[in-house]
């Protein structure tokens, strides 16, 4: 008794207030700055694209971040059923837009459109994450139960099968990655995971079978194997993205330097293909600072799943180092030519408005996570 | 499993995916960084050829024969195509030109990834048509090409050659060579390809998706050089005339042989003439039977038609690549040989004068053979025509006479330099090519014991492949060789195989003095400027000494030949200057299931000769009766006289 009281003393005595996530915050400015040199370097023989429309996205993905930051994550947890609604209407009202460039994706709102399907991506995380993690301090089932799983795959069915309609099979494969990964995370069992891959496989084989994946999409997975496949479109990308990235070498050809990029001989390249350009303009080097930058911000984000004062925190910090990581190695692989070209954006990097907005409010919710941890170093709870 | 194990094991797998990605970034920039940079830096720019018109060709009058136009053309650029764009935009074209879809398709597919290629030549109206709405086909251009016009047509079709595109082996050696630009196939236009073809215009740019994003200096095309034939194309078509008409009176003449009983394996169906300046080796006159259409390579030839006129070898030049026996044409050689050298006659032989070179040419020669029997030799005409001189002999083409020649070398070959006849022969050009700025010359065969023993040896080795030499001849003792080859070959006749250019340039030695020409097609060649930068002056393969004083009594015999000789008939209506015109028949044999080849050489005129004229009728029978009246007719026009009609002479060897 008496150690006890002694320990609860010296925890009080220890506790001080929590600081925020400074390193993931600087990482994530940096390399949206840094996405912003090279969206010009890109794009500045054309001038189609408005880089002061792009660095004011930046500065409200900065706003964004402080603010999530400072809204207490746990008040998500009743209001994800609302969220999740409203991102589904969203993604219905989808098909009532126009058509562009063979897809229904955007909202078409006064300043940007709005891509629902990027919103999507932080709502279902923290769906997956309310489901999985305990209702009540009396909930100490270990692992997850079959009803909990059937409840996630529906969860993340609804949204994906209207996404997959846009069509926009990146962001379904995203869902599912994260899904898998949270699962894991959450305390399912080997079971309960083989049995969703089996199901999953059966899943797509069925689609291939029924002709429902389009002719172009299953090229895109034959490229990686025969790059002559359709060499005016998906094959064109991939071979020069190669080119450029190859002839970037050790330490690129500097920047504003890099023919291909200044030629825009790669297609795509502020967006999707952003790291050919980082690649050929700073060559090996450059490139393998993107890289770490992004292990930093994911080591950081799964350092907060270990530090959440609860499961639902931690649950939410692994669902957004997954939704990081699967854009990153399928973005960067597919310039590499090792993964299909998914037209999956790079976090950060890449132009655009609803990806970077909504990938701001995910770190911004995990600092939450962090700020609201366990002021006890060490200390965890039981929920 | 605990969460923080779970939390280590996704990191793990996290990290294993960065490893991934920082694997396959050194691989493409830092291991494979230098190879992939240098095929960047190629793609940068790309390179345009504009087809030069080819030069022109004229004849040695300056007459246009062969020339270069422009047409419009449809030409699409798989650079500017979208992968949807494609099986529509090849419908529309083919309903635009004509041309099958799949062929358009193949032609698509053959250009490659980003490639061009020429769809085809299209009228000047659909042209006009198609520029109006060339904003509704994608990656399709109007150009201009040059194509080529064959003014001459059939005439001159194997001295000019055709075009066709560069085979594969055409291009392993030129890495210049444009696959889809045509160059020189045959003849002319081939062996002067290189001055013909002219420098394509350029123009460099580059491009990225479909889009010429700068551009490089531009060059216009420069024309190729222009030509001049030695030939005369007025005479040309007097030549292909009188050649055509000597094929038909073959075949007349066949038919009446038929209704008299007689055998007649095949009509008459080829034939070569040429015309040889003897003085300079120009070929002003070259004619081969059958021929075909130049033009047709330029618009297409289909290959059914390809394949026709290839078997009935009408893209043989037979006066440079046909091989024949020359037969009694051959007897010039030897008598200027017999008369050189004073080569001795047979002694103890029946019917033989060695003290007066005389033969008793009564129809059959009886030889008494090493082994104590006798063989009988027929010669072509029957009756006695007494005991003649080695002129009369040549007048009266009588064969005793010229095979007691090769007797008598045969039997007197210890005393002799070895194969007197043969070298004779080889330093007049048989047994080698003339080296005329043709495609596609033989070389021919002069029979010597070296050969038979080689062929032997061959025959020995490849006991499979059809023999050259009858199989009793292998055991002989003395070697393969018979002194009855050495008679066959005094007449013409054995192994001996000449093509009717070297007959000709071996005449032309005999009366020019002992020079053997290189022959030519080619007199001069002019830039695009109009300078000249090639004339031709003629080569002197080699000189034989002739002996002045048999020259001229062998000019004199020849004249005898058609004023009361094998070519008196068909030299009747030569009209006035008779007396200038030598010549010599031949009637070559050939198998036993072929009919005869009809010769005729004529020389032209005899006081100062400078025509050699060649005519050879494959299969065509007698050459007195078919081939002399073909070289009559073409000597009247040589001479200034009006060229009477091509109708049988004598029935002659």
């Amino acid at each position: 008794m008496a150690t006890a009281a002694r320990a609860e003393r010296e925890a009080v005595r220890d506790r001080r207030p929590n600081r925020p996530d400074w390193v993931t915050f600087s990482t994530m400015v940096l390399l949206a700055l840094f996405g912003l040199l090279m969206i010009y370097s890109a794009t500045r023989a054309t001038g189609a694209v408005s880089m002061e429309r792009q660095m004011i996205f930046v500065a409200a993905g900065v706003v964004v971040y402080l603010l999530s930051s400072m809204i207490d994550y746990r008040d998500y947890r009743h209001l994800t059923p609302y969220f999740y609604a409203i991102v589904l209407v969203l993604l219905v009202a989808v098909f009532f837009f126009p058509e562009r460039q063979g897809a229904r994706r955007w909202i078409d709102l006064p300043f940007f459109d709005l891509q629902p399907a990027e919103l999507a991506k932080v709502v279902v995380v923290l769906a997956i994450a309310s489901i999985l993690a305990p209702h009540s301090r009396d909930d100490d089932t270990p692992g997850v139960s079959w009803s909990k799983v059937g409840l996630v795959l529906a969860t993340v069915a609804i949204p994906s099968t209207l996404i997959f309609r846009q069509p926009d099979l990146g962001t379904m494969l995203v869902f599912i990655f994260v899904m898998m990964a949270m699962l894991f995370a959450g305390g399912a069992t080997w079971r309960q995971l083989t049995t969703l891959t089996v199901a999953g496989l059966g899943t797509a084989y069925f689609l291939y079978r029924a002709d429902r994946i389009a002719e172009y999409q299953l090229n895109r997975i034959r490229v990686l194997v025969d790059p002559t496949i359709d060499p005016q479109g998906i094959g064109y990308n991939l071979s020069q993205s190669k080119l450029a990235i190859g002839s970037g070498q050790m330490f690129g050809r500097g920047l504003f330097q890099g023919t291909q990029t200044n030629f825009r001989y790669v297609p795509e390249q502020e967006t999707d293909f952003i790291f050919t350009a980082v690649a050929e303009q700073l060559g090996f080097v450059g490139g393998l600072v993107v890289l770490v930058a992004f292990m930093i911000l994911i080591w950081r984000t799964l350092a907060v799943a270990g530090a959440a004062r609860d499961r639902f925190g931690a649950l939410i910090a692994v669902g957004v180092a997954a939704t990081l990581m699967f854009h990153v190695f399928i973005n960067i692989g597919m310039t590499m030519g090792i993964t299909p070209v998914t037209g999956l954006p790079l976090p950060f990097l890449s132009l655009g408005g609803s990806s970077f907005l909504t990938l701001a409010f995910a770190l911004g919710i995990v600092n939450s996570i962090w700020l609201r941890r366990s002021p006890v170093p060490g200390e965890t709870y039981v929920v | 499993m605990k969460f923080s194990v779970r939390l280590a094991a996704l990191g793990f797998i996290f990290t294993g995916l960065f490893a991934v990605l920082g694997l396959r970034l050194w691989f493409v920039q830092v291991a494979e960084g230098a190879e992939i940079a240098e095929s960047a830096q190629e793609l940068a720019w790309q390179t345009r050829y504009f087809e030069a018109p080819r030069g022109d060709i004229f004849d040695r009058t300056g007459e246009l024969v062969v020339t270069s136009r422009y047409v419009p053309a449809i030409e699409v650029n798989r650079m500017f195509i979208k992968p949807g764009q494609r099986a529509d935009l090849i419908q529309r074209l083919s309903s635009v030109t004509g041309i099958p879809a799949p062929e358009i398709d193949a032609m698509y597919e053959a250009a490659g990834i980003n490639g061009r290629f020429v769809v085809g030549v299209v009228s000047i109206d659909t042209a006009f048509e198609l520029a109006t709405r060339l904003a509704d086909y994608p990656g399709v251009e109007l150009i201009k090409v040059p194509e080529r016009v064959y003014l001459a047509g059939l005439d001159l079709a194997h001295v000019v050659g055709h075009l066709g595109l560069p085979t594969d082996s055409d291009l392993e050696g030129n890495p210049d060579l444009d696959p889809t630009v045509r160059i020189g196939q045959l003849g002319v236009e081939k062996v002067y390809d290189e001055f013909l073809r002219g420098t394509p215009g350029r123009f460099e740019f580059r491009a990225a998706r479909g889009e010429i994003i700068e551009v490089g200096p531009e060059t216009e095309p420069e024309p190729g050089d222009s030509v001049y034939l030695a030939l005369d194309l007025s005479l040309q078509e007097v030549v292909t005339r009188a050649l055509l008409d000597g094929i038909d009176l073959a075949n007349e003449a066949k038919a009446v042989q038929r209704a008299r009983g007689e055998t007649v394996f095949s009509e008459a169906t080829r034939g070569a003439a040429l015309v040889l300046d003897a003085t300079t080796g120009q070929v002003l006159s070259l004619v081969s039977h059958p021929t075909f259409d130049p033009q047709a390579f330029v618009s297409g030839l289909d290959q059914e038609t390809f394949d026709r006129l290839r078997e009935s070898r009408a893209f043989n030049n037979l006066a440079v690549s046909g091989l024949y026996p020359p037969a009694s044409t051959f007897k010039a050689i030897t008598y200027t040989a017999a008369e050189q050298f004073r080569l001795p006659f047979p002694s103890d032989e029946a019917g033989v004068d060695p003290a007066n070179r005389r033969v008793h040419c009564n129809g059959r020669m009886v030889l008494s053979l090493t082994d104590g029997s006798q063989q009988v030799k027929h010669d072509w005409y029957t009756g006695d025509k007494g005991w003649l001189d080695i002129h009369s002999a040549l007048e009266q083409s009588c064969n005793i006479y010229f095979w007691s020649v090769g007797l008598g070398v045969w039997r007197n070959r210890a005393s002799l330099e070895p194969n007197i006849l043969q070298n004779f022969a080889a330093d007049l050009g048989y047994g080698a090519r003339t080296g005329i700025d043709l495609t596609g010359e033989a070389s021919g065969t002069i029979p010597t014991p070296e050969l038979f023993e080689e062929w032997k040896e061959f025959q020995l080795a490849n006991p499979h492949v059809p023999p050259r030499l009858e199989p009793s001849r292998l055991e002989l003792p003395g070697g393969p060789f018979l002194g009855g080859d050495l008679m066959d070959l005094a007449i013409g006749q054995g192994a001996l195989t000449a093509t009717p250019l070297q007959v000709a340039v071996s005449y032309a030695a005999l009366v020019n003095g002992g020079r053997v020409l290189q022959p030519a097609v080619v007199a001069e060649i002019h830039n695009a400027g109009g300078e000249v930068i090639y004339r031709h002056e003629p080569t002197v393969s080699r000189t034989v000494e002739i002996d002045p004083a048999v020259r001229s009594s062998l000019l004199s015999d020849l004249g005898r030949v058609v004023t009361q000789g094998t070519a008196r008939a068909a030299f009747t209506t030569f009209g006035p200057g008779l007396s200038e015109i030598g010549g010599k028949t031949g009637t070559g044999q050939t198998t036993r299931s072929r009919d005869n080849h009809a010769w005729f050489v004529g020389v032209a005129p005899l006081s100062n000769p400078r025509f050699i004229v060649v005519v050879l009728i494959e299969e065509g029978g007698s050459g007195g009766q078919v081939a002399a009246p073909v070289a009559r007719h073409i000597l009247q026009y040589l001479m200034g006289n009006e060229p009477t009609p091509i109708v049988q002479g004598e029935e002659a060897d």
